[in-house]
């Protein structure tokens, strides 16, 4: 019990100015200012314009990849395993949104689909989910028509994408697995179910891994429409005082760093967790 | 490996005893029909054909051994018995049912037919006691329990109930081997199919394997068997079917067939592997 007492002390005795750093809004502009010039004291002040962009950014590569997963996952399997016109049909929009630029592709969403059809539900959709939790991001004023088109194009862009990882992954698993399901009396879709697409998801997270650095570092792109996220911020900002725009950029980059290291990260993490004992991942 | 001296019985180890079920086991309806007829087979892959005309019965308890050179359609016959490969033509009856009916539900035929793979083809993301309960939850509709208690006294039967948590890239090509019969014997199929189930294996772990094929035979299994194996064709098969080019050249009971073939090929093939 005797480092209680010593603990309490030194508490007391830390330097003032290393409690600020860690305790948000005691470090003032100014100390910024003097020890890091007032280019930085100007991206420190808006800090929370610029996290607040990130929120986008994170919003939209969620909702990107959710759509690009739930479209490119059935159009995986429909492509390993389906026939005629379906197939066609999904190879055919495979090739066309893969060939087309991003940008392109979001420009038409935003100014050519009729997006305020989509909004409509959307909208109800997420004051259904303000409703439950109170308030989101989702709220945020510029977040609207811009982001559902950036939605829109990133996801079905993705889905474009990861259809191929599905895919491949699907076709990667050996024949005989689904002849040796059939051969006990599975049906072709309890085969795929139960035994080719387990394996084939955990094969798939590599690929996926990758997909989610690409649209993460994509969501960027929505600059072009004008959605708030953390670029179009950034633009904000160092279209206000342009001798910031080092400073303010390098930020941006560092907060972009740390969201695809971390997500990489935490995939990696998943993969070895659900890998198959015995084989390698 | 395979055998030197066709006359001298005792060094594969002798005959295995095996008690014969009689017509009254489940399933049957007259002791008198064949368990397995398969009548007038065709099959052709695009100009190749596979199978020409190939018929065969095997009765209930029956270990019918196939075969022949590469490429003389053994396999593809074996495959085509529970419709892992569709005929051209010809018929396939399992007791009373086609097995080749145009109304006939090839998963529900399927339980009734065991099949044991070249390339054994576990389920790689599964243990092994998973593998065996996959389908006896999924096809069978049993419960956890249920299905856990069947899969723990097939990997016994075995002999790998202490492996029931490994997973098929832990264990030895033999273990798993016998992890693919023992998931085959969990559905209470009627027949077994094996096909080449050693030839993937080295010799040792070939053993391992054929003694429980050989427990089988004891225990009065219906077997029809694609392998190399000489020593199991001799020592386990009531009948040898030897085939070539897609056609049955001769059938008979394994002593004959081995040292005293009535047709000219089959004796040259029999020649030849002796020669190995």
């Amino acid at each position: 019990m005797d480092f209680v007492p010593v603990l309490a002390e030194t508490a007391t005795a830390l330097p003032t100015e290393e409690v600020f750093l860690v305790t948000d809004g005691l470090l003032t502009e100014e100390q910024v200012a003097d020890s890091l010039g007032e280019d930085w004291a100007f991206v420190y002040r808006n800090r929370w314009y610029l996290l607040g962009g990130t929120v986008i950014t994170i919003a939209l590569t969620i909702t990107s990849l959710l759509l690009g997963f739930l479209a490119g996952f059935p159009a995986g399997v429909i492509e390993a395993y389906g026939g005629g016109y379906s197939r066609a049909f999904v190879r055919k929009s495979g090739v066309l949104l893969r060939g087309t630029p991003i940008l392109v592709i979001m420009i038409f969403t935003f100014f050519v689909l009729p997006i305020g059809y989509v909004l409509g539900p959307v909208q109800a959709l997420l004051d259904g989910i303000d409703y439950l939790l109170g308030p989101t991001p989702f709220t945020v004023p510029d977040v609207g028509e811009a982001f559902v088109a950036a939605t829109l194009a990133l996801g079905l862009r993705s889905a474009a994408y990861q259809s191929q990882i599905f895919r491949g992954a699907l076709g990667s698993v050996d024949e005989g697995q689904m002849e040796a399901a059939r051969s006990i009396g599975m049906s072709r879709l309890e085969a795929i179910r139960h035994v080719i697409v387990p394996q084939a998801l955990r094969r798939s997270v590599p690929g996926f891994q990758n997909e989610f650095t690409i649209v993460l570092k994509d969501t960027s792109i929505a600059f072009a429409i004008g959605l708030g996220e953390l670029l179009k911020r950034s633009n904000d900002l160092f279209t206000q005082q342009t001798t910031a725009i080092l400073e303010v950029i390098l930020f941006a980059s560092l907060l972009y760093f740390v969201l695809t290291f971390s997500t990489n990260r935490t995939l990696d993490y998943v993969s070895n967790y659900y890998a198959v004992p015995g084989e390698s991942s | 490996m395979s055998e030197r001296n066709p006359a001298d019985d005792t060094a594969t180890g002798g005959r295995i005893e095996r008690e014969r079920t009689t017509g009254d086991a489940v399933g049957t309806t007259d002791a008198e029909t064949p368990l397995l007829r398969v009548e007038d087979l065709w099959k052709s892959y695009g100009d190749e054909e596979v199978l020409r005309g190939v018929s065969l019965e095997v009765d209930r308890g029956d270990v019918e051994v196939l075969v022949g050179p590469s490429g003389s359609g053994k396999s593809t016959l074996l495959r085509c018995l529970n419709r892992l490969t569709e005929v051209d033509s010809g018929h396939i009856y399992l007791g009373e049912t086609e097995v080749t009916g145009p109304d006939t539900d090839p998963n529900a035929v399927r339980q009734q037919i065991g099949m044991v793979f070249q390339d054994i083809n576990l389920f790689a993301h599964l243990t092994a006691r998973q593998n065996i309960t996959l389908g006896l939850r999924k096809v069978r509709g049993q419960s956890k329990t249920e299905a856990r208690r069947r899969a723990d006294s097939e990997l016994d039967r075995v002999g790998l109930l202490e492996q029931a948590d490994s997973y098929p890239a832990q264990l030895s090509g033999g273990q798993k081997q016998r992890v693919g019969i023992a998931r085959a014997l969990a559905m209470d199929p009627e027949v077994m199919l094996f096909d080449e189930p050693t030839s993937a294996l080295d010799p040792e772990l070939s053993n391992e394997v054929l003694e429980v094929m050989g427990q089988l035979v004891a225990e009065g299994m219906t077997m029809v068997v694609v392998t190399h194996e000489m020593r199991f064709a001799r020592g386990g098969a009531t009948g040898i079917t030897f085939l070539d080019e897609g056609k049955v050249i001769e059938r008979g009971p394994p002593d004959r067939i081995f040292d005293d073939p009535e047709r000219e090929r089959t004796a040259r093939f029999f020649q030849s592997i002796r020669h190995e």
